[in-house]
């Protein structure tokens, strides 16, 4: 059964402004621009109410573009939070017998890892776009990963968790690797 | 661009495909997804159902009741003069003139190509005043 009309709507938070042209959404906030395409989606979004106002409709909609509706809402409400607040993801070094060694370059745009299983491979991971890295100060074997775009920070996150993988060793046994270990915003309440 | 003109009781249609193709019609009651119960009294269009797929929406709309009778309907449709504003639309005269094109005459066509290529020769003259060919 296709559902004639599927709507959902959200409000725009105080100091974001929205625009939105063939399905390519653009939001400025105060820590900056970001913008997001939704060409991949057959659904209508309208900025309403004098810019106060998101509304996503979706015409004839079989069960999966029906959900589609509240997703790309909630794709629109990431840009939101990560302009007025970003996104910050810690992440810990464990390691049971050889120390992780971690060194980040001046500019925060990557991470080389060291000694990880006492492996002489470097591994060196470029951080995406607008994504900073640094070792944090407060806790030891931990890194901190800074951004606005929620997707690209907890991708470089994946990046980094992904390449200290143990090979051909009995995972439950070496659990050694750097995990992602706290989601939060850089502006805290 | 979101949905601007929608399927409403009221709504005034243009059939664009089938043994009605080219008459306005009012869209009184909505069968189901796929057909729509139309009736034009004042334009020749019983009242009957029509599949989606052959109309058009206009952007004229006329406030009559679901089911409304057909004398009640031509009654809207005259009042609200549809025919005057759907000849005076730009969707009625694009219509209009795509049946003119349709049929004219050999010798017709043949005046209209002769009338084209002047008036591209003049756009061309000014086109190369602004604009030098490289």
């Amino acid at each position: 059964m296709r559902q004639i009309l599927k709507t959902d709507k959200i409000k725009i938070p105080e100091g974001v402004t929205v625009t939105s042209h063939a399905r390519t959404v653009t939001v400025t906030g105060p820590r900056g621009k970001l913008s997001k395409t939704f060409k991949h989606v057959p659904v209508d979004i309208q900025i309403l109410d004098g810019g106060k106002v998101v509304k996503i409709d979706s015409w004839f909609a079989n069960k999966k573009q029906a959900a589609c509706v509240k997703s790309v809402l909630s794709a629109i409400e990431n840009l939101f939070t990560g302009v007025l607040k970003g996104y910050e993801y810690h992440m810990r070094l464990v390691y049971a017998h050889f120390p992780i060694n971690v060194n980040i370059p001046g500019d925060k745009g990557s991470i080389e890892i060291r000694n990880f299983i006492g492996e002489r491979r470097v591994r060196k991971i470029k951080m995406l776009d607008g994504v900073a890295i640094e070792k944090s100060d407060a806790m030891k074997d931990e890194l901190i990963l800074k951004g606005n775009d929620l997707e690209l920070v907890s991708l470089s996150a994946a990046l980094i968790q992904q390449s200290c993988a143990a090979k051909k060793k009995d995972v439950r046994k070496f659990l050694d690797g750097i995990y992602v270990s706290e989601r939060t915003n850089i502006v805290k309440e | 661009m979101a949905q601007a003109r929608f399927v409403e009781i009221g709504r005034v249609v243009y059939a664009n495909f089938g043994p009605e193709s080219g008459k306005l019609c009012v869209i009184v009651d909505v069968i189901d997804a796929k057909r729509a119960l139309v009736d034009g009294p004042t334009t020749g269009v019983i009242r009957q159902q029509m599949p989606f797929s052959r109309i058009s929406l206009t952007e004229f709309v006329l406030p009559i009741k679901r089911n409304q009778k057909s004398a009640n309907v031509a009654k809207s449709f005259d009042e609200h003069e549809i025919i005057k504003k759907w000849n005076a639309s730009h969707a009625g005269k694009h219509v209009a003139s795509a049946l003119r094109r349709a049929s004219l005459t050999d010798f017709e066509r043949f005046k209209l190509m002769v009338a084209q290529k002047k008036k591209s020769l003049l756009v061309k003259k000014e086109m190369k005043k602004i604009k030098p060919k490289h």
